[in-house]
C-alpha cells in the first residue's frame, strides 16, 4: 500500500513537471482569454460578476464556508491553507449570455440589448510550503460589464455601448492555525478599463467615444474556521479597489461649426469604484453525502456616489458630475452539495440579488434588477489528480420601472443571463 | 474546441426565445374613435418650419407624429398631407417667396464670420418659386391635415380665402369659393385637433406692433366657437391646445435689449450727444432719461407711443427697458456698423414696447379663456401650451437625454425660423398632445421617444 503511494507520488511528480508545462501554454491561452475578455454583463449586481470558481458557482456562488481548493484564494484565502493536497490548479471560464429589454413609459417602444458573449475566467495556482503555510497565485474578473444597446435606439444620448473590466492580480498567503482556524490574504493588483460611447444631439452623426485604462491597488482578507468536523464558518472581506482611469481617450464627432468649441481629441479622466465586499457563510455536512451552505454577502455599492469625467481640453464645458447613489447590496445564497459517488459531486443553488441603483437614477449604462438566480453544478474526477467542473447559472433580472432623472428617461426593464460553466483542477 | 462552439450555437438558438418579454403597455383607443383623425390650424398643424412649408418639415410636424401613433389604436388608412415638391419648400420672408432657411455661416459687417440662418438656396427664383406654391395638389385630396400657414381663426371660415392664402389655394378644389373648415369634412372624422389663434396676435407681434393688427376678442370669441362647433358636430372628440404668450419664442427673446456694447470713450461722446436730449426733456418736466457707459447699454428705440409736447414730437425715442423685446428680424449689420440703437433709434418695427406687449398678453389671455371655456362646454382634451412653454422658457425641459428650451440655435424646440417647431421640439408636442388625449379619453395611445426625431442640423 505505501509502495504504491510513492509510486504514485512519482507519477505526479511527473505529472506535475507535465503540467507545469501545459501551465506555460496555459499563460498562452491566458493572454488570448485576455485579448478576447470583453468584459461580463449584469447578472449580479451593479456590474460584479462572481464567477471565480465553477465548483462555487455551481453550489449558489458560494465560497466562504467552502475549502473547494486553488479557487478558494477569491472566496476565502483563508480556507487555502486547508487543501489536503500539495499543488492545486485551476482554471476556467464562463461563457455570458445576457439580454435586457427595455418599454419605454408611457408607449409601446421596446428596445433589446445586443450582448457580445462575455468570457469572465479565472486560473489559480497555489503550493503548500508546509502544514501552516500555503502561497498561490490568482487571476480572476470580479467586474465587468458590456452593454450594447442599437446605435439608434431611444437612450442613444446617455448610452449605446459600454464595456466596464477589470482583472485581478492575487498573490497569496494563508496560514493554518491549529488545524481549526486558517488565515489567509492576498494582495490585489487590479488592471483594466472602460470604454464607451453615446451619440450626441448636434446632428446625425455627432457622437462621443471613451477609452481608458486603469489599475489600482486593494487586498482579500479571509478566516476559514472549522467549528466541528460537520460545520465550517467563513468570513471573507475584498477591499474597495479606486479604479482611476486617467489620460483615457476621447473623441468627440461634432459638426464642423463645433469643432472649434469641441475639440475632436481630447484626454479625459474618471474614476469608477469596485465595492468592497462582505461575505459570511456557513456550511454543513448534513451526512456523508450531502452539505448544504448559507451565505450572505453584503456589497458596499454606497461607494459609487458619482461617476465624473474631467477632460483635459474645454473641461468648463465637458465635464460632468454624474449622481449614481448606488445603495449597498446584500445577496442571501443557499447552495447544496451532493456526493453521488466518490468522484462526481452533484450541487444546485439559488440566491437572490437586490439591486444597488437608485431607482431615480438607474441609467441603461448599467441595468442592475433585482435579481433570482438558480446554479446548477457538477464535479467530475475522471482522474485522481483532475476533475471537470461544470456550472450552469440562470438569472432573471424582476420587471422593474425606472427612472434616469437627469435626462429623463424612464421604462420597465426586464432582463435575463444564461451563463454556462466550465473548468478543470489539478491537484496533487 | 469546435464541439465548444457547436455548444455555444445550440445554446444561443434555444436562448433568443428566451429574451425577456414586456407587455407593460397596451395600446387602447379607450372612449374615442381615432379611425378618421383631422388637424385643423395653422402653420404649426401644417408642418411650417424654418421659415417655409417643405416635405420633411410637413413630415416631421406634430399631427404627423401624433397620427403615426394613432395608426396604433385604429387609425384607418393615410394621415394625407398636402406635400409640398421637395426639401427646399417655399416660405414668404417679407412677402416674397424664399426657401427654407438652414444653419450656415454668415459674415457681419466686421468681417466676423458666425453660425445664423441662410437660406438654403439663396439663388431661387422667385418665380419659380410662385410657382411651386400655386402649383395644385387638390386633385391628390382630400386631406387629412389642413392646416394653413398665416391663418388666423376667422379665415377658417370665409369663402375663397384661398385666394389670399395660396398654402390653402394649393389643396382647395374650388379656390374662389371653398372654405376651409369645410375641408374637415371631406375626410369623415372621427377625432380632430384644432391649434389656430396664434396668428391672431402673431403677426401684430412678428411687426413689432407697426404692422398687421390684434384680432379683437369679441370676433376671435365668435369665430373660434363657430370652428369649435362645426369640428365637434362632426367628429364628436377631439384635442384643442391654448395659445402660448408669443412673447416666449426665440424670436423675440434672443436679441437682448442691450445689445449696444460700448467702450468707455464712445460712451462719453454719446452722452456729450444726448446732453440736448436730456436737457430738453428735463425742461419739459418729463422723465426721460438717456444715459450711456461702458459696456451693455440699452439701445435707443423709436416710440410712436411717447406722450410729448407736440413741440417735441421729433424726440420721440428713448432708451429701452428690460422688459421690452427686440425681434430676431432687426439686421444687427445696422446696430454693429451703422449706429442704430446708439445714434440713430431703432424702428419701431423691431421693438416689442411694454405696451404693446401688454397689449399680445392681454388679447391672449382673453383668446385663452374663449378656448378654454370651448373645450370644457364640448368636454374636449384640453393641452395647457402657456404652461409647457412658460417651463421651456424658464427652466427648459428634459425628455430621452434631450434637453429642450426656447434657445435659439441650441435649444432643440425651435427651428431655424424662432418660430415654428424642429423635429424633436415637435416630437415634444406631439406627446403633451398624446398625454392631454389619453388622460381626456381614458385612451392609451403610445407616446414617442423625442430622441428618435432628428436634432438641429448644425454646419
Amino acid at each position: 500500500m505505501e509502495s504504491w503511494l510513492k509510486l504514485l507520488s512519482n507519477i505526479c511528480n511527473l505529472r506535475v513537471q507535465k503540467i507545469l508545462k501545459v501551465s506555460c501554454m496555459r499563460k498562452k491561452l491566458l493572454l488570448i482569454l485576455v485579448s478576447v475578455f470583453i468584459g461580463v454583463n449584469l447578472f449580479a449586481g451593479g456590474y460584479q460578476v462572481r464567477l471565480q470558481g465553477n465548483k462555487q458557482t455551481g453550489f449558489g456562488l458560494i465560497g466562504t464556508p467552502l475549502n473547494m481548493g486553488a479557487s478558494s484564494m477569491f472566496y476565502n484565502p483563508g480556507a487555502l491553507s486547508f487543501s489536503e493536497n500539495r499543488f492545486n490548479f485551476e482554471l476556467g471560464a464562463g461563457g455570458i449570455m445576457s439580454f435586457v429589454t427595455f418599454e419605454k413609459e408611457g408607449s409601446n417602444y421596446q428596445a433589446e440589448t445586443n450582448n457580445p458573449l462575455s468570457t469572465p475566467f479565472y486560473f489559480y495556482g497555489s503550493g503548500k510550503i508546509n502544514n501552516l503555510v500555503s502561497v498561490g497565485v490568482a487571476v480572476y474578473t470580479p467586474y465587468g460589464s458590456t452593454l450594447k444597446w442599437d446605435s439608434d435606439w431611444a437612450g442613444r444620448f446617455i448610452i449605446q455601448e459600454i464595456s466596464l473590466k477589470a482583472i485581478y492580480f492575487q498573490p497569496t498567503i494563508s496560514f493554518n492555525i491549529s488545524n481549526v482556524m486558517g488565515i489567509g490574504i492576498g494582495f490585489v493588483y487590479s488592471t483594466g478599463g472602460v470604454a464607451l460611447d453615446k451619440a450626441l444631439n448636434y446632428g446625425e452623426h455627432s457622437s462621443v467615444s471613451l477609452d481608458g485604462k486603469s489599475g489600482g491597488f486593494g487586498f482579500n482578507l479571509g478566516v476559514y474556521f472549522k467549528a466541528t468536523d460537520q460545520l465550517r464558518l467563513g468570513v471573507n472581506y475584498r477591499s474597495l479597489i479606486m479604479m482611476k482611469v486617467t489620460d483615457g481617450d476621447a473623441v468627440f464627432t461634432v459638426p464642423e461649426s463645433l469643432s472649434g468649441t469641441i475639440p475632436k481629441e481630447n484626454k479625459f479622466s474618471a474614476e469608477l469604484p469596485l465595492p468592497a465586499n462582505l461575505d459570511i457563510g456557513i456550511s454543513y455536512q448534513a451526512t456523508d453525502k450531502l452539505q448544504v451552505a448559507f451565505e450572505l454577502d453584503w456589497v458596499m455599492w454606497s461607494a459609487y456616489k458619482e461617476l465624473t469625467f474631467e477632460f483635459e481640453e474645454k473641461g468648463e464645458l465637458l465635464n460632468s458630475t454624474n449622481t449614481r447613489d448606488y445603495e449597498d447590496s446584500f445577496i442571501p445564497r443557499l447552495g447544496v452539495e451532493y456526493r453521488l459517488f466518490e468522484n462526481l459531486h452533484l450541487r444546485a443553488g439559488a440566491y437572490y440579488d437586490t439591486s444597488p441603483v437608485n431607482d431615480n437614477y438607474f441609467s441603461p449604462e448599467t441595468v442592475s434588477l433585482n435579481t433570482i438566480a438558480y446554479t446548477l453544478g457538477l464535479s467530475w474526477q475522471p482522474l485522481p489528480f483532475m476533475s471537470i467542473d461544470l456550472s450552469y447559472l440562470q438569472t432573471f433580472g424582476l420587471k422593474s420601472t425606472m427612472n434616469y432623472e437627469p435626462d429623463n428617461f424612464s421604462g420597465t426593464y426586464k432582463s435575463a443571463a444564461y451563463i454556462p460553466g466550465l473548468g478543470f483542477t489539478f491537484k496533487f | 474546441m469546435k464541439t465548444r462552439y457547436i455548444y455555444y450555437v445550440v445554446l444561443i438558438a434555444v436562448l433568443t426565445s428566451c429574451k425577456p418579454q414586456i407587455t407593460e403597455f397596451e395600446p387602447s383607443s379607450g372612449e374615442a374613435d381615432f379611425s378618421s383623425y383631422v388637424a385643423v390650424g395653422n402653420s404649426l398643424t401644417a408642418g411650417y418650419a424654418d421659415g417655409a412649408l417643405y416635405k420633411s418639415g410637413q413630415e416631421f410636424g406634430w399631427t404627423n407624429i401624433i397620427a403615426q401613433q394613432l395608426k396604433i389604436v385604429g387609425m384607418q388608412g393615410e394621415f394625407k398631407i398636402p406635400y409640398m415638391p421637395d426639401d427646399l419648400g417655399v416660405g414668404f420672408a417679407g412677402g416674397v417667396p424664399a426657401t427654407k432657411l438652414v444653419f450656415g455661416y454668415t459674415t457681419d459687417c466686421n468681417g466676423l464670420v458666425s453660425m445664423g440662418p441662410v437660406l438654403a438656396d439663396s439663388n431661387a427664383n422667385t418665380t419659380e418659386l410662385m410657382a411651386k406654391v400655386l402649383k395644385s395638389v387638390a386633385d391628390k385630396g382630400p386631406y387629412n391635415n389642413i392646416g394653413v400657414p398665416g391663418i388666423k381663426v376667422s379665415h377658417l371660415l370665409m369663402p375663397g380665402y384661398g385666394v389670399f392664402n395660396p398654402y390653402y389655394g394649393r389643396f382647395a378644389d374650388n379656390t374662389l369659393t371653398d372654405v376651409l373648415i369645410d375641408e374637415a369634412d371631406k375626410v369623415n372624422p372621427t377625432f380632430f385637433s384644432l391649434w389656430v389663434g396664434n396668428n391672431d396676435v402673431l403677426g401684430y407681434s412678428l411687426s413689432g406692433g407697426a404692422g398687421d393688427t390684434i384680432t379683437s376678442p369679441a370676433l376671435f370669441e365668435l369665430a373660434y366657437n363657430e370652428v369649435i362647433s362645426h369640428l365637434t358636430t362632426l367628429a364628436g372628440k377631439g384635442v384643442v391646445a391654448n395659445i402660448p404668450y408669443v412673447t416666449e419664442i426665440p424670436f423675440f427673446t434672443t436679441v437682448p435689449y442691450n445689445a449696444v456694447n460700448l467702450s468707455a470713450d464712445q460712451a462719453v461722446t454719446l452722452n456729450q450727444a444726448y446732453e440736448l436730449y436730456n436737457q430738453t426733456m428735463e425742461a419739459a418736466g418729463l422723465s426721460y432719461y438717456i444715459k450711456w457707459s461702458k459696456g451693455d447699454n440699452p439701445m435707443v428705440i423709436w416710440d410712436k407711443e411717447m406722450i410729448l409736447p407736440e413741440v417735441l414730437s421729433q424726440f420721440k425715442f428713448r432708451q429701452m427697458k428690460e422688459d421690452e423685446l427686440v425681434t430676431l428680424a432687426i439686421p444687427r449689420d445696422s446696430i454693429k456698423c451703422a449706429k442704430w440703437g446708439t445714434v440713430k433709434p431703432i424702428p419701431d418695427r423691431y421693438i416689442l414696447t411694454r405696451s404693446e406687449i401688454a397689449k399680445v398678453y392681454d388679447a391672449t389671455n382673453a383668446y385663452n379663456a374663449t378656448i378654454k371655456s370651448a373645450a370644457d362646454q364640448y368636454d374636449l382634451a384640453f393641452v395647457d401650451m402657456v404652461t409647457y412653454m412658460e417651463i421651456l422658457r424658464s427652466e427648459g425641459m428634459v425628455s430621452d437625454g434631450v434637453m429642450f428650451s426656447t434657445t435659439y440655435g441650441t435649444g432643440n424646440t425651435f427651428s431655424a425660423d424662432a418660430v415654428h417647431f424642429a423635429p424633436q421640439g415637435n416630437a415634444l408636442v406631439a406627446n403633451m398632445f398624446i398625454r392631454a388625449i389619453n388622460e381626456k379619453y381614458g385612451s392609451k395611445i403610445p407616446q414617442v421617444a423625442v430622441s428618435e426625431y432628428p436634432g438641429l442640423a448644425l454646419p
